[in-house]
């Protein structure tokens, strides 16, 4: 039997909205709603937790959500700023993940069945993936946890916002079968209705229902219904780019002006990010160290080497790195470290030397 | 300051002293070659501040002094002029003046109140041998020094005094050299230094195959050995050698006797096919039967086979070609003897008829 695999399901809470909300701490508490104007034909491309109580929802025309709420705030949406965030945590992804397959900018299904951190488990890979969300792009996201893409989809979506949950292997069919049709992904309002007037309102109601009966009904998606019934789904988690670089990041809780102490910040980091190359059997050629100042302006600094870079040619590169940056001069809030140049030939990779164990009494 | 001297009484050892300076060094006074003229004696002095090197030579002396030029520029002219040309120099005002029949050269100088002191150091043990048997010693185990490496402790070589043994030992992590002499004199407690690789290439060079006394000490930081007229000091690597006793291979059941010279010429033979990317050699080991291939991306392949004494069960292991040759060339003997574990365990080579005086350990490749 093929290993069990581990799949995580991330979704940003109220995407848009948050990071209005993070940027705008005015609009905090506050029915918002990001999108077109009121007056205006335009949609609601998001809208807030507080907006939601008062029935609004995404797609929804701005003038209805402006009936339902009248003093919503109606904000234009900053679509750079989410594309930002979006790729921050993409890189927190990769850094768990060895299969990424982004919906959108705020929601991915990951593939942690190789991960070793936290002795593989999904479920405390999933509490760090939403904690190094918190702490790096101060978001909350919800988590679902599970053993194919749509359950973990699904368990995403049953504890939100900031949610995390779990459906283990042995749970899969029977909280299927409890599940109303509607809530199914890939079951849409009409399908719904139309399920409804055959009697099928739960999972269990799906499952009882024969192969050919169901593609009678709803042609090729019946063989869908069919396996999802049964909690079955073996679409793999794709991703659609070859990891290019693996980096980690830190901000302080209080500005650094020491560049003795940026080195150590750096030099951990660096530490965790061999670590998870290491896992995942990457040699990098290059380094990148970014810093942030305290008035958030940011600085790249990279270095390449012909060769293979190792951990321990971290303490000479990242000092001179920092000499190419103000860190020392002006007080930094983050800084962050990042590996890449993976491209290297495979017969270089390989080391076909043994090594002497000179190491064994250290 | 003021001496004559003849060219071929120069040049070595202007040669030797000039050989540490560095090309490109961090002060300028580094590049500069101190002279001093004192008696009937001129020495020269070269520093890179780890490496000291001070050669003394007679002189006829008109006016005492020292001073300092360029290093390099002073080792062009003598070895530009002719081997009977008589050479004078003054130094007087900021410029030391080389002259030599017809020619003339003036040179910019420094002060010597600028070079370097050498730190005096409290040597301990001081021990007497030929200079051929220290010699030999570097040259059966430098080449195993690693070069570069991170792990600096390996970037040099372990001297190791005990009782009256002197054990040289060297690895770069995929291989280890060791070798050991008996000295006269036995030493009055256990001790070891690492000696930085760049000392050990200048004293491989320093030494000749004569009889002639070498002396050679050790303080706590560095490492001086003395020839009849050169001085040669040498800060040591502060650091933590690996036991290299453990890393010699106890439990080997599969020996070889080979005959080193035919050994080496096939596995050279082999080498022709090797390149920078391809240099494992694999061999395959049958009763009495070594098999070395070599074969490259090219799918071009080489095969030797040579008679050896060998009746264990057959053995295929590959080793990176160079690390053999260089323990052959290094084992004087004309038979070897190789003992096998398993193809991803270490070999230790030796000559055949002695048991530890030198010891080589290699790792394999992957086949």
């Amino acid at each position: 039997m093929a290993k069990q695999r581990k799949i995580i399901h991330v979704d940003m809470d109220a995407f848009f909205a948050s990071v209005e909300q993070r940027d705008h701490p005015e609009y905090k508490g506050k029915p918002l709603i990001v999108g077109g104007q009121p007056n205006s034909r335009g949609v609601v491309a998001a809208c807030s937790y507080e907006a939601r109580k008062y029935g609004i929802h995404s797609a929804m025309p701005c003038s209805r959500a402006y009936r339902l709420c009248s003093h919503a705030l109606f904000v234009p949406p900053r679509f750079d700023a989410y594309r930002e965030v979006s790729e921050q945590i993409r890189d927190i992804f990769w850094r768990y993940a060895s299969e990424v397959e982004p919906l959108s900018l705020d929601e991915a299904y990951l593939d942690v069945t190789y991960t070793e951190a936290f002795n593989g488990s999904a479920t405390l890979i999933a509490k760090a993936i939403k904690q190094d969300i918190l702490d790096e792009t101060n978001l909350t996201a919800s988590a679902g946890v599970s053993y194919n893409k749509f359950l973990a989809k699904i368990a995403s979506d049953m504890d939100k916002p900031n949610g995390l949950y779990v459906i283990r292997p042995e749970q899969g069919e029977a909280f299927v079968a409890e599940l109303p049709v509607g809530k199914f992904h890939g079951v849409g309002p009409a399908t719904e209705t139309k399920m409804h007037n055959l009697g099928i309102h739960t999972g269990k109601d799906l499952r009882e229902k024969s192969l050919t009966e169901l593609t009678e009904r709803f042609g090729k998606a019946g063989q869908y219904y069919y396996n999802i019934a049964r909690a079955i789904d073996e679409r793999p988690v794709r991703s659609q780019r070859i990891r290019k670089s693996l980096g980690k990041e830190t901000t302080f809780a209080e500005d650094i002006h020491s560049i003795a102490e940026l080195i150590a910040k750096l030099l951990d980091l660096g530490e965790r990010v061999f670590e998870s190359l290491d896992k995942q059997n990457l040699k990098a050629r290059t380094v990148t160290v970014k810093v942030k100042y305290a008035d958030f302006q940011q600085v790249t600094r990279a270095h390449s080497a012909e060769h293979i870079i190792k951990l321990t040619d971290l303490k000479k590169i990242i000092p001179l790195l920092l000499e190419k940056t103000e860190a020392g001069h002006k007080p930094v809030r983050l800084v962050g470290l990042s590996m890449s140049g993976f491209d290297l030939p495979v017969t270089e990779i390989i080391q076909p030397q043994l090594d002497l164990s000179l190491n064994d009494d250290f | 300051m003021q001496f004559t001297v003849s060219q071929d009484t120069l040049v070595r050892p202007l040669q030797l002293v000039c050989s540490i300076v560095e090309r490109r060094a961090t002060l300028p006074i580094l590049s500069n070659v101190l002279l001093r003229v004192q008696g009937d004696q001129l020495s020269m002095t070269s520093t890179d501040m780890e490496l000291e090197m001070i050669a003394t030579l007679p002189v006829a002396v008109e006016e005492e002094g020292k001073t300092t030029v360029s290093a390099r520029k002073l080792l062009d002219i003598v070895r530009a002029l002719p081997g009977n040309a008589t050479i004078s120099v003054n130094a007087n005002d900021g410029k030391a003046v080389v002259k030599a029949g017809k020619s003339r050269f003036s040179l910019a100088t420094l002060s010597s109140d600028d070079f370097p002191d050498s730190e005096g150091a409290n040597y301990i043990d001081e021990i007497s041998l030929p200079q051929s048997a220290l010699k030999s010693l570097l040259d059966e185990t430098s080449f195993a020094m690693a070069s570069q490496d991170v792990r600096y402790y390996l970037n040099g070589l372990l001297l190791e005094r005990d009782d009256t043994t002197l054990r040289a030992v060297a690895t770069d992590g995929h291989r280890l050299a060791l070798g050991s002499l008996t000295t006269s004199t036995p030493v009055s407690e256990k001790n070891s230094v690492i000696v930085p690789r760049k000392a050990i290439i200048e004293l491989g060079r320093l030494l000749n195959d004569s009889d002639d006394t070498v002396k050679m000490a050790f303080s706590n930081q560095q490492i001086k050995v003395e020839l009849p007229d050169i001085h040669f000091t040498s800060k040591l690597i502060d650091g933590q050698f690996p036991n290299y006793e453990r890393v010699l291979p106890l439990g080997g059941d599969k020996e070889v006797l080979a005959d080193r010279d035919e050994l080496k010429q096939a596995l050279s033979r082999a080498a022709i096919l090797s390149n920078d990317k391809h240099r494992s050699v694999r061999i395959n080991l049958d009763t009495d039967q070594l098999k070395a291939t070599v074969t490259n991306q090219e799918q071009e392949s080489a095969e030797e086979e040579i008679s050896v004494d060998y009746k264990g069960a057959p053995l295929e292991i590959a080793f990176n070609n160079a690390y053999l040759l260089d323990l052959l060339n290094a084992i004087p003997d004309n038979k070897v003897k190789l003992l096998f574990t398993d193809e991803t365990s270490s070999a230790l080579v030796t000559p055949a008829d002695e048991k530890f005086e030198r010891q080589y350990v290699v790792m394999p490749m992957r086949l």
